[in-house]
């Protein structure tokens, strides 16, 4: 403890910092807080500390992974990133012969579900925004400017929520083409990572529990309320995306 | 490859541990080597690292593992093509001291208002300037935490550094962008 506020013991100030990164266990946070409170010089740097991690959060540019650097890499150890329609093509015509030969249960291997079809095409969707000079079409983090935008584009403007407080900010909007048609995806941002949400109308379909799919290192976790299904595509961990599903789905509309 | 396992094998366990990690593996590279092309160099040698040693990996944190090995392959490719960024980190720290004599240390009469009000509303270009100032040794410790956000003993794991080290080196690689910004601004 120190009560010379111009200069602080380098220890006290080392400690300011892992108090703000929530690395002290509740005792030490207790006595740190009593000690910024006490000392100008460290709630200084604590009140600066905190201006920048926020800085360093919120207005650094992402270092986008370049799609090509991921295609060659899988191709390095021999895995294929996704099948094009062409690949598909020529897969679907020598499983064709396999099959034959076979017999049995290759098909089944083959054949995406509707589902995942769908996932795949989300992910497209996804993928070509990260390529884009800009993840969105709109840049806005104001829902009342988001949801507007849509009018005209589609036929239907989604639901569009705010989620900064819970730690996912709205970063705007995007028209993507799934199955031919054009749906509103609304793009989130969680620290680095980049959230593309898709809602694409499924009329019939009852409110269910999200279901969750991993493609190619993606996380997809998806679920249908109110005539909508919803699918939401992040190379972040299964954990943090489905909580975003959570928070998306429990937060008042807009 | 790895112990006992197809190729097969491999690279199923490749794209469940090392893919769904490669944009972050791809930002940290950026940020250790300072430019987009070096670290796409970087990546793909420490997949290929990756790879190979795949059938090593003990399952507890397959972000921290990747990271450990992209951090690896970063500092071999600096050794190599620009030594003089790997400097002992000695060599840092009575230079630091000079540096908080002169701008003051943590005066308490400057309060905390303007450079905070300063910060938040801080140049883009100005903020990866002085990241990119920084000694590789602070680089890192200040990207794992306040880029990528992993915990301290996430971050000790990474570097092999004693999570005390880390928490230091955190703190003066903060001080040094705060005390860059502040004397840019002047």
């Amino acid at each position: 403890m120190t009560n010379d506020s111009t200069r602080v013991p380098d220890d006290d100030s080392q400690l300011v910092h892992a108090y703000l990164d929530g690395e002290l266990d509740p005792a030490h946070a207790i006595v740190v807080a009593r000690k910024i409170a006490a000392s100008p010089a460290l709630a200084a740097e604590f009140e600066q500390t905190r201006a920048l991690r926020q800085a360093l959060r919120e207005h650094l540019p992402p270092r986008a992974l370049p799609p090509h650097l991921r295609s060659r890499i899988e191709a390095a150890v021999g895995m294929r990133r996704r099948w094009t329609r062409r690949s598909w093509q020529a897969l679907a015509a020598s499983i064709a012969i396999a099959f034959v030969l076979a017999g049995g249960s290759t098909w089944a291997v083959l054949r995406p579900a509707a589902g995942d079809r769908t996932a795949t095409a989300v992910l497209d969707g996804h993928m070509r925004g990260l390529m884009a000079p800009h993840p969105t079409d709109i840049n806005s983090s104001e829902r009342h400017m988001v949801k507007p935008w849509f009018n005209g584009r589609i036929p239907q403007a989604p639901r569009v929520v705010d989620l900064a407080q819970e730690g996912f900010p709205l970063i705007g909007a995007r028209v993507d083409v799934i199955d031919n048609t054009p749906v509103p995806t609304l793009v989130y941002g969680r620290r680095l990572h980049i959230i593309s949400l898709s809602a694409i109308p499924d009329e019939g379909s009852a409110g269910g529990a999200a279901a969750r799919r991993s493609i190619n290192g993606y996380n997809v976790v998806s679920w249908r309320e109110n005539g909508v299904s919803y699918w939401a595509v992040s190379d972040l961990g299964i954990g943090e995306l489905e909580t975003f599903a959570q928070q998306f789905r429990k937060a008042p509309a807009g | 490859m790895g112990v006992g396992l197809s190729d097969e094998e491999n690279r199923k366990q490749f794209a469940g541990i090392v893919v769904p990690h490669l944009s972050e593996a791809f930002a940290v590279a950026s940020w250790l080597t300072g430019n987009r092309t070096d670290a796409e160099d970087v990546v793909q040698e420490a997949c290929l690292r990756a790879f190979r040693a795949i059938g090593s990996f003990a399952g507890a944190n397959a972000r921290a593992w990747v990271l450990t090995i992209v951090r690896h392959t970063a500092y071999s490719w600096l050794a190599k093509n620009r030594p003089s960024e790997i400097v002992a980190v000695e060599d840092f720290l009575g230079e630091e001291r000079l540096t908080e004599q002169c701008i003051g240390g943590w005066s308490a009469t400057v309060t905390s208002t303007p450079e905070t009000a300063l910060l938040a509303k801080l140049d883009v270009r100005r903020l990866e300037a002085a990241i990119a100032a920084l000694p590789l040794a602070f680089r890192e410790v200040l990207i794992l935490r306040d880029l990528q956000g992993l915990e301290y003993r996430e971050i000790a794991e990474v570097t092999t550094l004693p999570v005390g080290t880390v928490m230091s080196r955190l703190a003066r690689a903060r001080r040094r962008i705060i005390g860059a910004v502040r004397t840019t601004d002047a």
